[in-house]
């Protein structure tokens, strides 16, 4: 696979519970290429949340290595990740995470405004605004901007959460579990909306779930069980 | 607040410093991400939630209100006192005690010789009983123990304040400073060869507490309260109008704001138009120390001290009494009660015959004895130069004494008026560092509260510190969040308490008046604190320093929530749900 946008290399993960250590992702290679949709399943405590953290630098390997765009994340300083999470990646997850004391809009702008100096705001907020609408307006949110997310459904909500990881153009979305707190129409239509990203836009996803109908859709499925991959997977 | 600080050298020093912490607060406010400000905001201001911490915002302008009222008054007691006991003594006093000190005036000129004593002056002080002579035979004489003081009239009226606190006597055809330099004045009266004499009010009469008729302004005190009313009024405006915006379609919450609003308008109203008019009140106060029914002389009987120390004796072994009586050509009152209640001020001639200590001719094959002096007052330029003085005087003495072996045996006190005054000082500046203390203490407390809160505002937004980590927030800047959180509440409570107490220490007496005529409580018994009224003094560096203590004290207490959000993984805070 040439066009490598991310990769696991040999990931461990432990868990200190007291004197006694739990091993939760057992030695994992991944590689994800540039505008896949690979999905990784697995039933519950498998370990492929832990997974999804660590590819997505949110969560720093106990043994092994993740590289992204050819950086090994985990030598590079800390705010290099934090650049990268900001910038690079997206990512959505099975309770949306929405700010709850923020409005749909500045939920969305959230990314452009956790990079931006106050100084600057002024100069660069219409265009992030503009930005952010359209991509709400795509998401079918037009007449929720100004909504508080306890004023939105369960899937106005992912979609919000959709809206937010998508807005700034990710090379790379992350996917928690995107359906698993909604019903199976609301789901659907969220994974309409990441299949359409992933076929029109070239946008990479890295999804998991439980769900083998969700998975489905996928370019690639994973399967992980008890911390390690299946082999002929 | 006098306008004193205002010829501060360390105004523009101050200033500057101060516009260089507002510039750099400025631009890192500029260069901190956006998202700051605004989290921040919503976390304060946003919905019915954010009453919850702007509610801790309260021991910040509790401990301002506090520190700041309990250090103007304190402040001012001390300043008042200083005030009242530097009035009746001189820059410097030379104590020769009770023995005296002979040569005396050569020693005063050669201290007036020193550079930056402006004078100095012989004065005679000794301890006597005071008979004050009825009208009526039918009525008895008062007795009071008290301390004659010898002064040279028109010296004394170049040392401290004394002249300030004499009571023009009722027909003196003299004003009152004149006493100081009029000699006439003190020999007025149907005895015009009777000495005079100024005596302490305490002296001569007892003080008079009674109701008496006083001019207040009635409503002042109702407008602060109006005043300190529309700030909370305001606030629940902002946030009925904030949560019913958020809740369209509901008439209920309209009429709630419209209440609230309505509510802080009135008070406004009532803060700006409220009626303020001159009133006439009666209350309890000290108005004079009447002489009636005595009349106005004095008899002063003491008993002469020997050069060697001795009492004077007559035949037989009985102490020498030296009596004489006296015209009361005016009274003085300077507000410190040892003095008023015992100073009786005579010439110092009359004084230093009285006490035995003028000049003895050489008889029976005894030597001349010199005129002798209890004390040399002095007066210098500067102030603030009067330790250094104290060393020159010190020297001048060492020097005397080399030249007249017979002066040098004596021991000498010579201080400034403040030491010699050290034990009423101390008591009332211990009285005002303990009460800081323990108003610190309480803030500490107060900085320990508003850590708490914010540690478990962190704890609660945990979620918010997740998402904000997992979209590139850095940690730095997530746990600054909750410290300029911090420094908001700090700000907004250090506002409101300076506000407050600068509203209340403008308006004291009204409200002191206000609360003594609607709860029937006397807060400052004048007659107690022999103060006519709440003394205050308002320091601007100390409102300054209060103010910035509070602002770093609340910014500091918050770093526990900071803490907690900077070192909290973003996964273990989205695991929260």
């Amino acid at each position: 696979m040439a066009d490598t946008i991310l990769q696991g290399v040999s990931l461990v993960k432990e868990y200190r519970m007291g004197a006694s250590r739990l091993r939760v992702l057992r030695d994992v290679d991944v590689r994800v290429a540039r505008g896949e949709f690979l999905c990784v399943l697995g039933p519950s405590g498998s370990g492929k949340s832990t997974l999804l953290h660590l590819l997505g630098l949110l969560d720093r390997p106990t043994e092994g290595r993740v590289v992204f765009e050819g950086q090994d994340a985990f030598a590079r300083p800390k705010r290099w990740r934090d650049r990268m999470r900001n910038e690079a990646i997206g990512f959505v997850f099975q309770f949306y995470y929405l700010m709850p004391d923020l409005s749909v809009l500045a939920n969305t702008l959230l990314p452009a405004m956790v990079r931006t100096p106050l100084a600057a705001w002024p100069a660069v907020r219409g265009g992030h605004r503009r930005r952010a609408l359209e991509v709400l307006t795509d998401l079918g949110l037009s007449e929720r901007v100004a909504h508080l997310p306890r004023e939105l459904s369960g899937g106005e909500r992912q979609r919000a959460a959709l809206a937010r990881a998508l807005v700034h153009q990710p090379r790379i979305l992350f996917a928690d579990e995107p359906t698993g707190n909604l019903d199976s129409a609301t789901g659907e239509e969220i994974m309409r909306v990441i299949t359409r990203r992933t076929r029109r836009d070239g946008l990479t996803v890295v999804m998991v779930t439980h769900d083998q109908r969700v998975a489905e859709q996928a370019d690639r499925i994973l399967r992980l069980h008890d911390g390690k991959l299946l082999r002929g997977a | 607040m006098d306008g004193q600080w205002l010829a501060s050298p360390w105004l523009i020093p101050a200033a500057v410093g101060a516009g260089v912490v507002a510039l750099g607060l400025l631009a890192l406010m500029l260069a901190t991400p956006v998202y700051k400000h605004i989290i921040c905001a919503k976390y304060l201001f946003c919905g019915w939630k954010a009453v919850v911490p702007l509610v801790s915002a309260l021991p910040a302008a509790l401990g301002v209100f506090l520190l700041i009222l309990v250090f103007a008054i304190m402040d001012g007691f001390v300043r008042e006192t200083r005030e009242m006991t530097r009035g009746t003594l001189s820059d410097i006093i030379v104590d020769a005690h009770m023995e005296g000190l002979p040569h005396y005036e050569e020693l005063a000129r050669r201290i007036e010789a020193i550079e930056g004593v402006e004078a100095a002056s012989p004065v005679i002080q000794t301890y006597a009983v005071a008979r004050v002579k009825p009208r009526l035979s039918s009525i008895k004489p008062l007795v009071r123990p008290c301390v004659i003081i010898g002064i040279r009239p028109g010296e004394k009226a170049e040392m401290g304040r004394f002249h300030e606190y004499l009571q023009r006597q009722r027909g003196s055809q003299y004003a009152a400073a004149d006493l100081l330099n009029v000699p006439e004045a003190w020999h007025r009266g149907p005895r015009p060869a009777r000495p005079g004499c100024i005596a302490g009010v305490g002296v001569i009469g007892a003080p008079m507490s009674s109701p008496v008729p006083e001019t207040m302004r009635e409503g002042a005190g109702r407008r602060v309260l109006a005043a300190f009313l529309a700030v909370p009024a305001a606030l629940a405006s902002l946030f009925v109008w904030r949560a019913g915006r958020r809740r369209q379609g509901r008439a209920g919450w309209t009429v709630a704001t419209i209440l609230c609003v309505v509510v802080f308008m009135a008070l406004v109203a009532a803060a700006s138009f409220m009626p303020v008019r001159e009133v006439q009140i009666t209350r309890p106060q000290v108005i004079d120390f009447p002489l009636l029914p005595y009349g106005g002389d004095l008899v002063v009987s003491t008993i002469p001290i020997r050069p060697s120390g001795a009492l004077a004796m007559e035949a037989g072994g009985i102490p020498k009494v030296s009596s004489r009586a006296f015209t009361v050509v005016d009274r003085f009152k300077s507000g410190y009660w040892e003095a008023d209640s015992s100073h009786v001020y005579v010439d110092f001639d009359v004084a230093q015959q009285m006490a035995g200590m003028d000049a003895q001719p050489a008889a029976e094959g005894k030597p001349a004895v010199p005129a002798r002096t209890n004390q040399i007052q002095v007066r210098i330029a500067d102030p603030s130069q009067a330790e250094t003085l104290v060393r020159k005087i010190e020297d001048v003495w060492r020097d005397f004494g080399r030249e007249r072996p017979e002066v040098g045996v004596l021991q000498l006190s010579i201080n400034t008026w403040e030491t010699q005054q050290r034990m009423i000082l101390t008591v009332v500046e211990v009285e005002r560092n303990i009460t800081a203390l323990m108003l610190g203490v309480m803030l500490l407390g107060f900085g320990v509260l508003i850590g708490l809160i914010s540690y478990v505002m962190a704890y609660i937004k945990a979620r918010d510190v997740g998402i904000l980590k997992a979209l590139g927030a850095r940690d730095a800047g997530v746990g600054s969040l909750f410290l300029g959180y911090g420094f908001i509440i700090g700000v907004i409570g250090v506002t409101v308490g300076m506000t407050a107490a600068l509203l209340m220490l403008a308006n004291l007496d009204p409200i002191e008046v206000w609360v003594n005529r609607t709860l029937d409580i006397d807060v400052f018994p004048r007659e107690m604190y022999y103060f006519d009224h709440i003394p205050q003094h308002t320091s601007p560096a100390w409102c300054v320093a209060i103010g910035a203590g509070v602002l770093a004290l609340s910014t500091l207490a918050s770093m526990a929530g900071g803490l907690l959000a900077a070192l909290k993984q973003p996964v273990e805070a989205l695991r929260y749900e």
